[in-house]
Order: structure tokens, then C-alpha cells, then sequence
């Protein structure tokens, strides 16, 4: 977060307890998205709210709040209906949304590269890749390459699709944005080499004492 | 899904290897694995269209000369009459079906239909269904194939709302609940649209009339079914992506076309109806607007060019999208097409500069203050899950749990550090000092949420000489808030340790509060934990049990000390898990200091024995008494 607010975000909180409106709706996150169905986000007292399933609704409040140019990052606890070896229930994502005039996919991708050395060094070989998201328009998922060889995705990001920008009353014909989203524990688990995710709620103080 | 790398390259008149077309799917976005000669393809959701052979290659074909011209049966067809009403032609705005009837089913295949099962290493199921499955591989459309024989009576197409049994034809039972799109025969559900057909209407070996069905269902109608009754369907994960509504009568005849090719057609007729046209989405050609997206600068005619490769079609200042292309809506949406085709790593980067004003940069001060306060103090930040069994009558219920455990969202925090105490006990720990900072949600008239801080403590309170010997306790911990917080009164209770499933008696002290409750006074606490400077790497943590044991000194010569402990807490060894100095006495009287050091012995591999430990044990000792002027008494 610190480095992120060193770029000129401002840090924003919002509600775990969520609507489908500002959880889905307001994210172009169609009523018919398989992840909107029970099986993979928890609802709560009857289907009239649901816990967060991404940070994204904390940036559909802040630019409801704020006229552009806007620069949030939100952080925090996300909830999905998982529970394996590699997904719990509960983990934490950062995303950071930046919206002005002509934001552009190349200032997103420098934007990126930044994070990524910051986080991995400047030496890290990185590569964007198509990919899709309700709410960025194009999308990209980034990976970097591991010591061994192989590619790891580390995050999302992409252009804030107008429809959102529109949803928020931000006129699209003039403003454009970046936004991006990344998994805490994933990249936890990347830097010190953490290979379940489980550790990190155990409270195990075995686990706890080497990262102070 | 997966595709054989020679069923591609045959359409492609390049040959390029497999390794080539590899780097061209990831270029456009389609994620895949390489085992063999087969690309096992993870395509994203919106992109339900490259579901196929040819749907692929329509994306590759703006890297390389792609032949999309198949074969099909391009003669009249007569016209088939069918006893068919479609009671919900909002869900299935169109729908074809086909009649054909062969002299004699074929024992083998041949060319693609063979290639098909033989790369893939599929099982033959019968005749029509094979190439029903075949040609759903080769064009993405699902067809479903009904045995003509039984298909006597009215056919309908309808939505239905109620419970009612239904066979599937991969002889699976299921209850339909809830809405369900459905093909009624004679008032009998012998199809659960777009996700599987009936068992009683399904072909055979020995089906030799068969009656086709090839349909455009909207995928709001079929999302979730497949998941809702565990029916593994390919025909459901293309149709929840969406499918090509103008492909019917290409397939339909690419289907006749298949089986001509393996007997000999006696009858055959089709019956398309559509009823509700599909119209061309248009978007207004805008370069600049592309080229602003995406910060690059390509000029009209190239901007065009990609399109086209793409099927994309300019008329007068629009650019009409495929009928395939259901994800394509928007400027942005056209934007990453060319970005896909340029490839995202070959667009340069633009430097970012994003205005710093009006930011607040106190975000959770308070909060981040009390973090560094607890670190500074030796007590560890643990996070815990909100799902729990028990709470409090204002706890909120989850509508749709993991399980019964964890049907509810926890109403304090004390119970999960209790819990995170006890599993630390049981790991030998005897000095454990844990909090927690997280928001609570409760139900009382609406929703409440607090954000609170909790704090738990037990048993020494600290691993070092300083600490060893005392005990945590509620006195501790009150000094150590009052030193920062003199003005505020802290309610530490005690947990009791009646109910824990536990033999140690330390005292276990707690503290649960509002975050809002702390005054700006803890502003003014001065850190001395830093953040760490580079990435710590994880050692892997043993479950196996842990054991200690204790040495201590006698030093005369002072000058000594240092380099005792330069030897003992530096000592490598793959079973030491922590080594610290419990115990430091310096007697002026007599001369001398007395230092203990406490080592924690414990292996990843097994529960250690006392003969592996003696070893490190004595290695230890005869190492520290080759330092001159220390002694360790009673040896």
C-alpha cells in the first residue's frame, strides 16, 4: 500500500458486507455470471446482501464519491464460496483504479512494470496476456517468470470498461481509467516461497516469527 | 478443452509447428497447456466462440492463410414436417432440426470423424452421437440426436416450473427443480435443454433414422444447470458462452455431409424456425478512438486489415461484427481486438503520472499505530476466518455455508485468538502473545459493523533472559498500556481455562476493544519495528513435535561472553528450530557472569529421538568449552 500511495493513490476503505448492486451490477457483472450463482459467493440474511467477492465495489463507491481525476487503491478481506488446497473461503486483494483524460493501455502497462519491480526487482521478466473481466475492457493477466522457467500469474488488470464508468456517472466520452487487482497471499506466497496457503491463517507462530 | 495440434495445422497452409501456434494462442489470449500433440485450451468465458476447431481458427487466421472452407451437402433439402410449437421463443429464438435416414449404421470411421476419436482417445458412444460430438469439436455448435423411431407424437420446446424426474441418457436420475428449459414429448421430458438429452429418446447402435436438433438457447437460460444437477455437459459450456445463432443450416448440412460420407443417405429433409431476428451489431469505424485506448498510433487501413482477418466486415463508415462475436460491443471491445493482435508485450509503455492532490494520507493511523505498538512488544498479528458454528443472537447467518460449522459470521474476536492460543500450547509454545484487528458485523435493526482490536496472552512473557521468568498476567499488560495510554482504562479479563481442552494452567489474559475507542494519544508512540527490507524466505514448518533443552555457563573472563554467543545463537544445525538466552547474571562478587541458552530441538522429517539430539547437544558443548575461561558447572 505504501508504494502504491508513493504513485499518488489515495487509500480507500469500503464494506465486507455488500449488494449484489455494488458487488455485480455496478461492475458489469451480468445477472446470468456463474459468479453471482450460490455456489460461489456466500449471500447473507436471505439473499438481501452478500459478503464482498472482490475489492472492486469500494472504487464503484469512492467514484460515486469523487469526480475524476480519481486514483483509489482499496485493500482488504474478499470472500468466495472455496475451500481446497490452493482457495479459502476468505483472502485479501489490493486494486487500484485510476481514472482521467486519456488514460491509456500503455500508461496502465507502465504503470504495472512499476509494481512489478518494486515487488520482484528489476530484473524480473514479465508478460502480459489477453484476458477478460466484466469491468475492464481490454484486460490483460501478467506473469512473471519464475527461477524455474515457469510463468505465474500475478495479476489482473486492464481499462475500466465505459459501461462502469458510465454506472458511476462519469462521462465515458471524456474520461477513461486503469484499473488492476491483485491477491495478497498469491503474492506472498511467490516472494517467500510459501507453498500453502492454509499457513497463512493457521496463527501458527512457527510461521508467524519468521516473517516479523 | 482439447484440441490435436494436426487437426489445427491441416487448415493451416503454413505448417507451423506446434511450439509456433503455441506462441500465437497466448499472443491472443488463449491460455493453454502443451501435452504431447494435444493443446489443452482454458478459453476465458467471453470467448465462447473459439470453442472449436474452426472457431480457433478464425482467431489464428490473422497470423496465417487459414483454409475455413469445409466440406458440406450443398443440394435443396425438402422440407421436414414435424409436429413442433416452441412455448418460449425468448429463450430459443431459433431452431433447426434435420431428418435423415442411412441404409446401414457404419462399423468403422474414416478421415476426420476417425481422427477425432483416435487423437483425443475418446470412446465411441453410436453412430449419429459420434458425429454429433464430432461436429460440435469441429464447429462449436452442439447438435442433439434424437432416435426418429420414438419421436412420434407433438414435440414441444417450453420453460417448466416444477419437480419432475427426468433419465438422462448418460443413464444419471436427476429431480428437475426450480425453471428448467425443457423438450416435452407428449407431455414427457425427453431433453433438458442445452445441458443433456433423455435416456428414453436417445439414439442407439442400431439407430438408423435420426432426427437432429440444432439450437440457439440464451445462455441466461442454461447458466448453473450443469453445475445444479453435477451433469458434466460439453454442450452446456459452450451454450453458457453463447453460440453462433446464424451457423444452423452450415452445420445441419456439414452434418449430412459426415454421414454421407460413412453410408448412404435414404431420406433426408430440414425445418429451420427462427423467431426473432439476430441483428448485425455496428460500430462506427474510429481509429483514433482505437489508438487513444490503447496509447498507440496505427493507421486506418492497418486498424481495417486486422479487422478483416478477423471477419469483421466495414460498410459505409461501420464495422458490422460477426454473428460469433457475441463479446463485441463497444470501442474498447474493438481496441483489444487490435491490442491482441499486436500483442500486448510488443505495445510500448507510456509514463504514468497520476496528480497528487487532496490525498489523505492518515488512513487508519490510530490503528496502524496500535499494529506497530503490539509488534514492538513482541506479539504477533494473526488473521482469522469470520465463519464460526456458535454466536451471539445478533450474529448474522450465511445463507448458503461451507458447512454447519461455519454458518454464521463471528461477533468477537477473543474466541478465535482463544483457539489460536490453544493450537500454539499444543505446539510446546509457552510464550504466546496474539492479536487480531478486523471489522465484526452484527444483526440488531440492520446491519452494525465495528472494527475491533483483540488481544491475547499466555505464559512467559518473553523468550529472552529479561522476560523468561515472568509470567503474563493482567498487572503485564496493564503497565504496558498505561506506559503509552495513560488516560484510558483497559478492561483485560481473564479467560478461563475450565472448558479448554488443556493441562496448562497459565493465566490467559484478554482484551477485546473498539478501535474507535483509542485516543490520538497513541499517535504519538514511537515505532521501533521497521518493515523488513527484503522478503524473508519461508522455511517449512514441522508438524512433528518439538523438545528443548538448556545449557548453562560460567564466565570468568568477561571478554569471553561475546564470543560464546557469536558460537551458540549462530550454531547451524537442521533440527535447532530456535536458540535464545533465557537467563543472564552477572555476579561482581565472585567474578563471574552466568548465561543460560534454551534450544529447541525439532526435525521435519520424523519425531526426533534423544540419541539424535545428544549428538547436536554434545557438538554444542565441545564447541563452546574450546572457548577459554568458560565452564559449564555440574558437567
Amino acid at each position: 500500500m505504501e508504494l502504491l500511495t508513493s504513485f499518488g493513490f489515495e487509500i480507500v476503505d469500503g464494506p465486507e458486507i455488500e449488494t449484489e448492486e455494488f458487488n455485480f451490477d455496478m461492475l458489469n457483472i451480468k445477472k446470468s455470471h456463474p459468479a453471482r450463482q450460490m455456489h460461489d459467493t456466500f449471500y447473507i440474511e436471505n439473499k438481501s446482501n452478500l459478503l464482498r467477492t472482490h475489492t472492486s465495489p469500494v472504487q464503484i463507491r469512492g467514484m460515486l464519491e469523487k469526480k475524476p481525476p480519481l486514483a483509489f487503491i482499496s485493500g482488504g478481506k474478499v470472500f468466495r464460496k472455496d475451500d481446497d488446497a490452493t482457495h479459502l473461503p476468505m483472502f485479501h486483494q489490493v486494486e487500484g483504479i485510476y481514472v482521467d483524460e486519456h488514460v491509456s493501455f500503455s500508461q496502465l502497462k507502465d504503470l504495472i512494470y512499476k509494481i512489478i519491480y518494486a515487488l520482484f526487482g528489476n530484473d524480473v521478466e514479465l508478460r502480459f496476456r489477453p484476458s477478460y473481466f466484466p469491468f475492464t475492457e481490454p484486460s490483460a493477466e501478467v506473469d512473471i517468470l519464475s527461477k524455474e522457467g515457469k510463468w505465474l500469474e500475478i495479476l489482473g488488470c486492464g481499462l475500466v470498461n465505459p459501461v462502469v464508468l458510465e454506472n458511476c456517472n462519469i462521462d465515458s466520452t471524456k474520461y477513461s481509467g486503469l484499473a488492476f487487482g491483485l491477491g495478497i497471499e498469491r503474492i506472498a506466497m511467490l516472494k517467500h516461497g510459501v507453498t500453502d496457503i492454509r499457513e497463512f491463517y493457521k496463527s501458527n507462530l512457527d510461521f508467524l516469527s519468521q516473517f516479523k | 478443452m482439447k484440441i490435436a495440434y494436426r487437426h489445427l495445422v491441416q487448415h493451416i497452409e503454413e505448417s507451423p509447428s506446434i511450439e509456433h501456434i503455441s506462441d500465437k494462442l497466448f499472443q491472443l489470449g488463449h491460455e493453454h497447456e502443451i501435452d504431447g500433440d494435444i493443446l489443452d485450451m482454458e478459453f476465458t468465458p467471453n470467448r465462447g466462440d473459439c470453442l472449436s476447431i474452426y472457431g480457433l481458427l478464425r482467431d489464428l487466421a490473422v497470423f496465417y492463410t487459414v483454409d475455413l472452407n469445409h466440406k458440406i451437402f450443398s443440394e435443396k433439402l425438402n422440407e421436414l414436417q414435424l409436429d413442433f410449437e416452441n412455448l418460449s421463443e425468448n429463450i430459443c429464438p431459433k431452431i433447426s432440426f434435420l431428418k435423415l435416414e442411412i441404409d446401414q449404421v457404419p462399423e468403422t470411421y474414416k478421415n476426420s470423424l476417425d481422427n477425432y476419436f483416435k487423437d483425443l482417445g475418446l470412446n465411441k458412444n453410436n453412430f449419429f452421437t459420434d458425429v454429433s460430438n464430432y461436429l460440435s469439436y469441429e464447429t462449436g455448435q452442439p447438435t442433439h440426436c434424437y432416435d426418429a423411431n420414438i419421436m412420434s407424437g407433438k414435440l414441444l420446446f417450453h420453460e417448466i416450473e416444477k419437480n419432475e424426474e427426468f433419465e438422462t441418457l448418460l443413464d444419471k436420475k436427476i429431480t428437475l427443480t426450480g425453471k428448467n428449459s425443457v423438450f416435452s414429448l407428449n407431455d414427457n421430458v425427453i431433453n433438458l435443454a442445452g445441458v443433456v438429452g433423455g435416456k428414453r429418446t436417445s439414439c442407439s447402435s442400431n439407430t438408423k433414422i435420426v432426427i437432429v436438433e440444432c439450437a440457439f438457447f440464451q445462455p441466461e437460460a442454461i447458466i448453473g444447470k450443469s453445475v445444479k444437477y453435477d451433469i458434466q455437459s460439453e454442450a452446456s459450456h459452450k451454450f453458457e458462452r453463447g453460440v453462433d445463432p446464424e451457423c444452423h443450416d452450415k452445420v445441419l448440412r456439414r452434418f449430412i455431409k459426415l454421414v454421407s460420407d460413412h453410408a448412404n443417405i435414404k431420406d433426408m429433409s430440414i425445418i429451420s424456425y427462427k423467431y426473432k431476428d439476430n441483428p448485425t451489431h455496428q460500430i462506427p469505424v474510429n481509429v483514433k478512438k482505437i489508438n487513444q485506448i490503447i496509447g498507440i498510433n496505427i493507421s486506418e487501413k492497418e486498424y481495417l486489415n486486422t479487422l478483416s482477418k478477423l471477419e469483421f466486415v466495414v460498410e459505409e463508415g461501420f464495422i458490422k461484427v460477426p454473428s460469433f462475436r457475441s463479446d463485441i460491443k463497444t470501442q474498447n471491445d474493438l481496441a483489444e481486438e487490435v491490442a491482441r493482435v499486436i500483442g500486448y508485450d510488443n505495445i510500448a509503455t507510456s509514463k504514468i503520472s497520476i496528480p497528487n492532490n487532496n490525498k489523505k494520507t492518515n488512513h487508519k493511523a490510530i490503528e496502524n499505530k496500535l499494529r506497530f505498538f503490539l509488534l514492538d512488544h513482541g506479539f504477533y498479528e494473526v488473521i482469522n476466518s469470520p465463519f464460526v458454528s456458535l454466536s451471539s443472537e445478533e450474529a448474522i447467518k450465511v445463507d448458503n455455508p461451507l458447512d454447519s460449522n461455519r454458518e454464521y459470521l463471528r461477533t468477537n474476536i477473543t474466541y478465535s485468538l482463544v483457539d489460536n492460543l490453544l493450537f500454539n500450547e499444543r505446539r510446546q509454545k509457552d510464550s504466546i502473545k496474539l492479536f487480531e484487528i478486523s471489522d465484526l458485523y452484527s444483526s440488531n435493526n440492520g446491519i452494525n459493523k465495528k472494527r475491533k482490536l483483540s488481544i491475547i496472552a499466555s505464559g512467559r512473557v518473553g523468550e529472552n533472559y529479561k522476560d523468561f521468568s515472568k509470567k503474563i498476567n493482567k498487572e503485564y499488560l496493564l503497565t504496558l498500556f498505561q506506559e503509552i495510554l495513560p488516560n484510558e482504562v483497559f478492561d483485560f479479563k481473564l479467560v478461563s481455562r475450565d472448558l479448554l481442552d488443556t493441562k496448562i494452567k497459565n493465566e490467559i489474559v484478554s482484551l477485546e476493544v473498539d478501535i474507535n475507542s483509542f485516543s490520538s494519544d497513541i499517535l504519538f508512540y514511537k515505532e521501533v519495528s521497521q518493515s523488513p527490507e527484503g522478503f524473508a524466505q519461508y522455511n517449512l514448518i514441522s508438524d512433528f513435535p518439538s523438545s528443548f533443552k538448556d545449557i548453562s555457563y560460567s564466565i570468568k573472563d568477561y571478554s569471553k561472553t561475546q564470543e560464546l554467543q557469536d558460537l551458540l545463537l549462530n550454531y547451524q544445525s537442521d533440527i535447532i528450530k530456535n536458540i535464545y538466552i533465557f537467563d543472564y547474571f552477572k555476579n561482581e562478587k565472585k567474578e563471574e557472569i552466568k548465561i543460560g541458552f534454551r534450544f529447541t530441538f525439532q526435525s521435519n522429517k520424523a519425531t526426533l529421538n534423544s540419541a539424535e539430539i545428544e549428538l547436536i547437544y554434545n557438538d554444542i558443548i565441545n564447541k563452546s568449552l574450546n572457548i577459554s575461561g568458560i565452564s559449564i558447572p555440574g558437567l
